[in-house]
C-alpha cells in the first residue's frame, strides 16, 4: 500500500513540475505578446529602452512624465537597459527572443549589426517628411543613422573629441593656452614642457588599451593629416599612407621619445589623474566634463591640426524603432518626433550639458542659458563643424578597429615602429575586409 | 485453476505468471526515481545540454548569431589551423596554465601545512586566506589594476622604496601574463588551501605517531608520510585548476583586454572577441569545441597518470 502511494505521488510530482515549467514559459511569452493588444480603450503603451544614468536619467524621466501627462492616449514606459556598453548584446538577445522594446538607444557603431533586420523599422520615408526637418541634423549624424541608403535611426546624442586642458598647470609651466590655430608641433612642444618626470606629471593622456578608444583618437589624427580610413568603396584599407605614417609617428614621438603621454589602461584613470593635476591635456568629449572637479580650472579648445585641418571625430548614437505592430509603431514615431524635436532636445541639453543634435537648437532662446551653464560646451558645439568624416557603418569595422587599436598600442609602448605597425594593421584590416561580413 | 495451497514435497511448484512489462514498470523503483528527478533533469538538459549541442552545430556554420546561418562544413576548423592570432592565444593559455597550476598547488600545500595547527587566531588566518576566493573576479581585477599601475600603483611605489626599477606590469607585454598569474594565484590559493586542509586533517594521527616513534623528524614525516597521502587531493586540485586555467577569461577582460599587443589574449578571450565583437558565431563555436576537446584530452591524461600515483582513490 505504501509503495503504491509512493509511485502515485512520484508521478504526481513529476507531472506537476512539468506543468509548472510549461506554464511559466507560456506566461512569460504571452506577457511579451500581450502588450500588442494593450490598446485597451485606445491607449497605446510603448516602451523606451535607454542607458542614461545620473543627470541624463533624471532629465529623460522628467520629459517622459511631461509627455505622459499631456498625451493620455500614448503612454511611454522607460526601461533602463543595464548600461549602454551591453545594449547591443541585449537588443540582439531581445530580437532572437522576439521581445523588443519599441524605441531603444543604440550606439552608432551598433547600426551595422542592426540595420536591415526585419524587426528594425526602416524610417527613411518617415524622416523625409518636411515637418520632421531631417536636414536640420548635422550631416555626420545623418550618415551614422543611415545604412545602405536607408535610415534606421534618429540621432539621440552627439559628441566629439576636443582638447580639454588644465589652466593651472599651463600657468605653472609658463605655457600659453591652446589656440584654434595650434599645429601638431605646438601641441607636442607644449606637452613636452608640461611633463615633469619627478612629479609624475604628464602633458597628455591617451587611452592605450587597444580598443576602439585607442583607435578613434588615432582616426582623428589620421583625418587631421588628410588621410582616409578606407577606400571609397570600403573594400580596402587606405590608412597605410603618408598621412597615416605622420599620425602614427606623432604618437611614437610623444609617447616614446618625449615620454610626455600617460598611457591609460582603459579603466578611466586618466580622469582621476586630470582631477589630481597630474595630466595637463586630454582629448576627450563632453561626457567627461561633468566629472571634472569644481576646483580644477579647465579650458576647452578644438584639436590641433597637422597643418591646417582641425578634424575631429564624433560618436553619434541613435534612437532605433522596432517592429511591434502598426499601432505601436505609429505611437512610437509620434513620441520620437516630439522627443527629438529642437524644443524638446534643447531643453534636454540645458538639463544635461549634452550637445545639440539639431543645428536649429543653437537658435533657440534657451541656448544662451545653455552656454552660460556649460561654458566648456561652446567649443564642442563649434567643433561639430570640424567633424567631416565618419567611421564606416559596416559589420567588419570592429575588426578593422581592433587591428588598428592593437598596433597603435604597440607603438605607444615602444614595441613596434610606426611603419611596421601600419603595415601589420593594414594587412589584418584587409584580410578582414576581404573575408566580408 | 490457481491453487494457493503449499505444494506437497517432491512435486514441482505451480507456474507463476510473470506480470506484464507495464505492470513491472509501474511497480518498479526506477519509475519512481525518474519521476522525482525529471524536473531537474529537464532543467539541466535545457540549459546545459542544448547549448552544447547547438554550439556544435554552430561550429559548422557561418553564423552571426541572429540571422540564419550558412552551412560551411569544416571551414571554421580549417581556418583555425591557419589563424596566427588563435595560435598566439593557445600559446598564451598554455604558458599561463603551466605556470599557474604548479605555483598554486605548491603554494596551497605550504599554506595549508602552516594553517594546520591550533594556534591563537587560526580561524582568522583561515578566513583571511579564503576571502580572495569568494571575492568576485571583477573586483579583484579592478583592484589589481590599481595596485599594479606602472605610474601610480602601490606596488611600484613600494619597489621604488627598496631601489627596484619601476615595472610595467599590465603595460609591458613581457610582464602582463605573469602579472595575471600573480593575480589569479592570489584568487585561487584559498581554494587549494581548503582542499588540502581537509585532506591533511584526515591523515590518521597513528601514522604520524608511528613515524615519530621510528625516529622520523617532523620535516621528513611531512614529506614522506603526509604528502603521499595527499595524492588524491593533489590530483583533484591539479585537474580542477588546470580546467579553470585553460578557461581563463574574467581577469583578462577587466584588466588587459587581451593586450598589450595580444600578449594576454587567451583562448576564451579570443573566442569572446570573435563571437561578440566580430559576430563570427560559427568560428567562435569551433574554437569552443577545440578547447573542449583539449580540456577533455588533458584531463584524461592527468587522471590516468594521477591514478597510478595516488593511493586511496578509485
Amino acid at each position: 500500500m505504501a509503495s503504491r502511494l509512493r509511485r502515485a505521488s512520484a508521478l504526481a510530482v513529476g507531472v506537476t513540475a512539468a506543468l509548472c515549467l510549461a506554464a511559466c514559459s507560456g506566461s512569460s511569452s504571452s506577457s511579451a505578446t500581450s502588450t500588442t493588444s494593450a490598446s485597451s480603450g485606445g491607449v497605446v503603451q510603448i516602451t523606451l529602452s535607454h542607458g542614461y544614468t545620473d543627470v541624463e536619467a533624471k532629465a529623460i524621466t522628467a520629459q517622459v512624465a511631461t509627455w505622459n501627462s499631456s498625451h493620455p492616449l500614448i503612454q511611454v514606459k522607460l526601461v533602463f537597459n543595464g548600461g549602454n556598453d551591453g545594449a547591443l548584446q541585449k537588443t540582439l538577445a531581445g530580437l532572437a527572443a522576439g521581445s523588443m522594446p519599441d524605441i531603444a538607444y543604440e550606439y552608432g557603431s551598433s547600426m551595422a549589426a542592426l540595420a536591415g533586420r526585419p524587426q528594425v523599422l526602416d524610417l527613411s520615408s518617415r524622416v523625409k517628411d518636411p515637418s520632421f526637418n531631417w536636414d536640420d541634423f548635422y550631416s555626420f549624424e545623418r550618415d551614422a543613422a543611415t545604412s545602405k541608403s536607408k535610415v534606421y535611426g534618429v540621432p539621440a546624442l552627439v559628441d566629439n573629441l576636443a582638447l580639454v586642458y588644465n589652466k593651472k598647470l599651463f600657468d605653472a609651466a609658463g605655457v600659453s593656452y591652446p589656440t584654434d590655430t595650434w599645429t601638431w608641433d605646438d601641441f607636442r612642444a607644449a606637452a613636452k614642457k608640461l611633463t615633469n618626470a619627478d612629479q609624475k606629471q604628464y602633458g597628455w593622456a591617451y587611452v592605450a588599451d587597444g580598443s576602439e578608444d585607442t583607435t578613434w583618437r588615432w582616426l582623428a589624427m589620421l583625418w587631421q593629416a588628410g588621410g582616409d580610413l578606407l577606400n571609397a568603396s570600403g573594400t580596402q584599407s587606405a590608412f597605410n599612407s603618408p598621412a597615416g605614417l605622420r599620425a602614427t609617428q606623432l604618437l611614437h614621438d610623444m609617447a616614446v621619445s618625449d615620454k610626455s603621454v600617460y598611457l591609460d589602461q582603459g579603466n578611466g584613470n586618466y580622469l582621476n589623474l586630470f582631477n589630481s593635476g597630474k595630466i595637463a591635456m586630454l582629448w576627450t568629449g563632453p561626457w567627461d566634463l561633468s566629472s571634472i572637479n569644481s576646483d580644477v580650472s579647465y579650458g576647452a579648445q578644438i584639436l590641433p591640426a597637422a597643418a591646417a585641418v582641425h578634424s575631429s571625430i564624433a560618436g553619434p548614437d541613435n534612437w532605433m524603432v522596432f517592429n511591434n505592430g502598426t499601432a505601436r509603431e505609429k505611437a512610437a514615431w509620434t513620441f520620437l518626433t516630439w522627443l527629438t524635436s529642437a524644443q524638446t532636445h534643447g531643453a534636454f541639453t540645458l538639463a544635461t550639458g549634452d550637445l545639440p543634435t539639431r543645428a536649429s537648437e543653437t537658435k533657440l532662446d534657451s541656448y544662451t542659458a545653455y552656454l552660460a551653464k556649460y561654458p566648456g560646451d561652446a567649443v564642442f558645439v563649434l567643433n561639430l563643424t570640424n567633424v567631416t568624416k565618419a567611421r564606416p557603418n559596416s559589420t567588419t569595422y570592429p575588426q578593422v578597429s581592433q587591428a588598428i587599436g592593437s598596433q597603435m598600442q604597440g607603438v605607444l609602448i615602444g614595441q613596434s615602429s610606426p611603419q611596421d605597425a601600419l603595415n601589420a594593421a593594414a594587412q589584418q584590416a584587409d584580410s578582414a575586409l576581404a573575408a566580408g561580413p | 485453476m490457481t491453487s494457493t495451497s503449499t505444494p506437497l514435497a517432491g512435486t514441482p511448484a505451480p507456474p507463476r505468471t510473470r506480470p506484464s512489462f507495464l505492470r513491472r514498470l509501474w511497480w518498479s523503483d526506477t519509475l519512481a526515481g525518474w519521476a522525482f528527478i525529471s524536473p531537474t533533469v529537464l532543467l539541466i538538459g535545457l540549459f546545459g545540454l542544448v547549448p552544447v549541442v547547438w554550439a556544435f552545430v554552430l561550429s559548422f556554420e557561418h553564423n552571426d548569431l541572429i540571422s540564419p546561418g550558412r552551412w560551411v562544413g569544416l571551414d571554421n576548423y580549417r581556418k583555425l589551423l591557419h589563424d596566427p592570432q588563435f595560435a598566439n592565444s593557445v600559446r598564451n593559455t598554455v604558458v599561463y596554465t603551466l605556470v599557474f597550476v604548479p605555483v598554486c598547488v605548491v603554494g596551497a600545500l605550504v599554506v595549508a601545512a602552516a594553517l594546520n595547527r591550533r594556534v591563537r587566531g587560526i580561524t582568522f588566518y583561515r578566513v583571511a586566506v579564503f576571502v580572495p576566493v569568494v571575492t568576485s573576479t571583477v573586483a579583484t581585477a579592478t583592484m589589481f589594476g590599481w595596485l599594479l599601475d606602472p605610474d601610480f600603483g602601490l606596488v611600484n611605489a613600494a619597489l621604488g622604496k627598496v631601489g627596484v626599477a619601476s615595472q610595467g606590469f599590465f603595460r609591458d607585454p613581457h610582464e602582463a601574463l605573469m602579472s595575471i598569474v600573480v593575480m589569479t594565484v592570489w584568487g585561487w590559493l584559498g581554494f587549494g588551501v581548503i582542499i588540502y586542509l581537509a585532506a591533511l586533517q584526515s591523515v590518521s594521527a597513528d601514522l604520524l605517531e608511528a613515524a615519530a616513534m621510528d625516529g622520523c623528524t617532523r620535516w621528513r614525516a611531512f614529506w614522506r608520510v603526509e604528502v603521499p597521502l595527499l595524492a588524491p587531493a593533489t590530483l583533484f586540485l591539479v585537474i580542477w585548476l588546470t580546467i579553470n586555467a585553460l578557461q581563463l577569461f574574467d581577469e583578462i577582460f577587466v584588466t588587459t583586454k587581451g593586450g598589450p599587443v595580444g600578449s594576454t589574449t587567451v583562448v576564451v578571450y579570443y573566442l569572446y572577441v570573435q563571437a561578440f565583437q566580430f559576430f563570427n558565431g560559427g568560428y567562435a563555436s569551433a574554437i569552443a569545441y577545440v578547447l573542449f576537446l583539449a580540456i577533455l584530452a588533458v584531463t584524461t591524461v592527468q587522471l590516468a597518470v594521477g591514478r597510478r600515483f595516488s593511493y586511496g582513490g578509485r
